[in-house]
């Protein structure tokens, strides 16, 4: 069984021996799978917005997703408080195993207690790209870092052949990039079982691996897609898509979700009115 | 349960440094009369570099990649009152590396504490912030006066960049920005070079709100709009403060709240391909009698096939603050004993 690493992540002056410890087994693991052949062949584009110094399409900037994938990515009618919104599955519903959409009408049920959002947990992938948020995409050659005003999440994407991290788990999981073409294609594993994928209680298992695919339409619009790959929850791999909007107001930068924080406001408030 | 704390002790406190004569004095010299550095630091100057980088495709000094903390050799701070028995500062000893080799300060470095500035090493506290810290480094036991860090709260500025635990850092360079992510809690900040004004003040961020510009070869950055809402965002502070050290004879830099006119200024200054030298003077008028300066190497570039990794502070924390603060805290779900 994969270890969740959030379960060594304990607090940093407490833990450092223990994580020491625990990253050093990581590490010296590392280099031992060889790195992803590149796969898929290029597919043509007609992208004509501005370019990186190596050639590739200019995703830097600040992005956010609309719509209403965050509350729920199936079809829905409004709730109080709740938008209605059009699926963003291909085909319209998940293909649950039945065990599993069981699970899936009881996490709904739950969600205001079991919905890890609510316990400022990492928003995890592919739920990251389409909170209510921005995020802030920073673009190398060989590594392309994602900053999520959420919680402050990150990924670092890898395009540099770096090999998967071997048994350990990630709330934002362990990326390894490519450019198909003007597409980046994005694998991430290791994302454990801990994340959903909205608050409607769609989830996964530990099992799960995500491709995700950015393909700017132009300098403003990326198509985003994510194929959804868990043999222990769905029938099969499948699909979500929507549009990403890059967010043009001037001087625009990320501002602070520090959800954390809020918490202990609120437990400190809840622990003075009882002293 | 306070104990956990011990894991983190240190090993060489028996590594005892001669006897600093200004730091015995403690704090009877005025503030006018600090001018004078311990005899066995010589005054700061800052490092000299002949160090050129290369350039990034918009003309930056290109000091991008990734970085693993280098140990601070001496702590951050002076003691008003050193502790019977101990040295005034000492080695780090209880930072916990990951790697099989620590970055070693580079040939010729000062072992010297963090602290500079003023030359006696101690940091300047108005009598009402130290009374503050007296309150929260007694009170250690309540969550209230905890250790940001230790609640997974982002540490701020410059306390991201005082070595933790987690020592990775990865420095992203792209047309008219810095970008840094750091290992710890996965922080980040995205500094805008294009000299754009700073936030309103209503705006608060924890990492703080950064405006950079290139000096030569060095990344000068002031950082404004800290949030300032609990008393757990501290300024400063090492991995760990020895339990029943009191105040004054801290060399941590633990426990120092801020106000809301807190600001930093960063020097970011490459000493060779390999090597960052680090300074942050810190300024409150409504904490400190004037400005200091923490400086130290702070930044080594990492080894070949260093993979950072995603440190989920808070979400493993849980069970950690009910043993050390019996307080259950679960998100929404908050109760309290």
């Amino acid at each position: 069984m994969k270890k969740p690493i959030a379960a060594i992540g304990v607090a940093t002056t407490v833990a450092a021996l223990a994580f020491g410890a625990a990253v050093g087994v990581a590490r010296a693991q590392r280099g031992a799978a060889p790195p992803r052949a590149a796969a898929a062949p290029q597919t043509p584009s007609a992208y004509a917005g501005p370019r990186t110094p190596d050639r590739k399409p200019d995703l830097n900037g600040i992005w956010q997703a609309l719509g209403t994938a965050h509350w729920n990515l199936e079809a829905h009618s409004a709730s109080e408080g709740i938008p209605a919104g059009f699926s963003v599955v291909e085909g319209g519903a998940i293909p649950y195993q039945p065990w599993a959409l069981a699970k899936r009408t009881e996490n709904l049920k739950n969600r205001l207690d079991d919905d890890p959002l609510r316990r400022c947990f990492m928003p995890g992938v592919p739920r990251a790209t389409y909170l209510p948020f921005p995020f802030e995409i920073t673009q190398t050659p060989n590594h392309i870092g994602i900053a999520y005003e959420f919680a402050h999440a990150t990924r670092t994407i890898f395009l540099d052949a770096t090999p998967h991290l071997e048994d350990l788990d990630f709330w934002m999981g362990d990326a390894r990039g490519k450019w198909d073409g003007d597409t980046l294609v994005v694998e991430t594993v290791s994302l454990g079982d801990k994340t959903w994928f909205d608050q409607a209680g769609n989830f996964h298992s530990d099992a799960l691996k995500v491709i995700e695919r950015f393909t700017p339409i132009d300098a403003t619009h990326i198509n985003y897609e994510a194929t959804i790959d868990d043999a222990k929850v769905f029938t099969r791999p499948w699909k979500i898509s929507m549009i990403v909007y890059r967010r043009l107001e001037k001087n625009l930068e990320l501002l602070d979700y520090e959800c954390a924080e809020h918490v202990y406001e609120k437990l400190f408030k809840r622990r003075s009115g009882k002293s | 349960m306070r104990s956990s704390i011990g894991i983190a002790a240190p090993v060489l406190a028996a590594l005892l440094l001669p006897a600093v004569g200004a730091a015995q004095d403690g704090r009877a010299a005025p503030p006018g009369g600090r001018g004078a550095a311990p005899a066995n630091y010589p005054p700061y100057t800052r490092p000299a570099s002949a160090y050129v980088p290369p350039r990034t495709a918009d003309g930056q000094p290109d000091i991008s990649g990734l970085y693993v903390a280098i140990p601070l050799p001496r702590g951050i701070e002076t003691p008003l009152v050193p502790m019977a028995g101990r040295g005034p500062n000492r080695a780090n000893s209880e930072f916990s590396y990951s790697l099989n080799e620590r970055p070693k300060l580079p040939e010729g470095a000062i072992v010297r504490p963090a602290g500079v500035d003023p030359p006696d090493g101690k940091i300047p506290l108005t009598p009402e912030a130290l009374a503050r810290r007296k309150e929260i480094i007694a009170n250690q036991e309540k969550v209230e006066y905890l250790d940001g860090r230790v609640l997974c709260l982002a540490p701020g500025i410059p306390r991201s960049t005082v070595p933790a635990p987690v020592v990775g850092y990865q420095i992203f360079q792209k047309p008219g920005y810095v970008v840094i992510f750091y290992e710890q809690n996965h922080l980040y900040r995205t500094i805008p070079l294009d000299g754009r004004a700073a936030l309103d003040p209503n705006i608060r961020k924890a990492m703080g709100v950064s405006r950079g510009r290139w000096e030569g070869n060095v990344l000068v950055v002031e950082v404004t709009n800290f949030t300032n809402n609990l008393n757990n965002n501290w300024v400063i502070g090492a991995v760990s403060a020895t339990p029943g050290v009191p105040a004054e004879s801290l060399t941590t830099g633990h426990g120092i709240p801020h106000s809301d006119q807190y600001r930093v200024t960063e020097r970011y200054t490459p000493i060779d391909a390999n090597t960052i030298h680090y300074e942050a003077r810190i300024e409150d008028p409504k904490v400190f009698t004037q400005p200091w300066t923490v400086a130290f190497y702070a930044f080594a570039r990492a080894p070949k096939n260093y993979v950072p990794v995603e440190y989920a502070c808070f979400e493993g924390n849980e069970k950690n603050l009910l043993l050390m603060t019996n307080t259950d805290i679960t998100g929404v779900r908050v109760n309290v004993p």
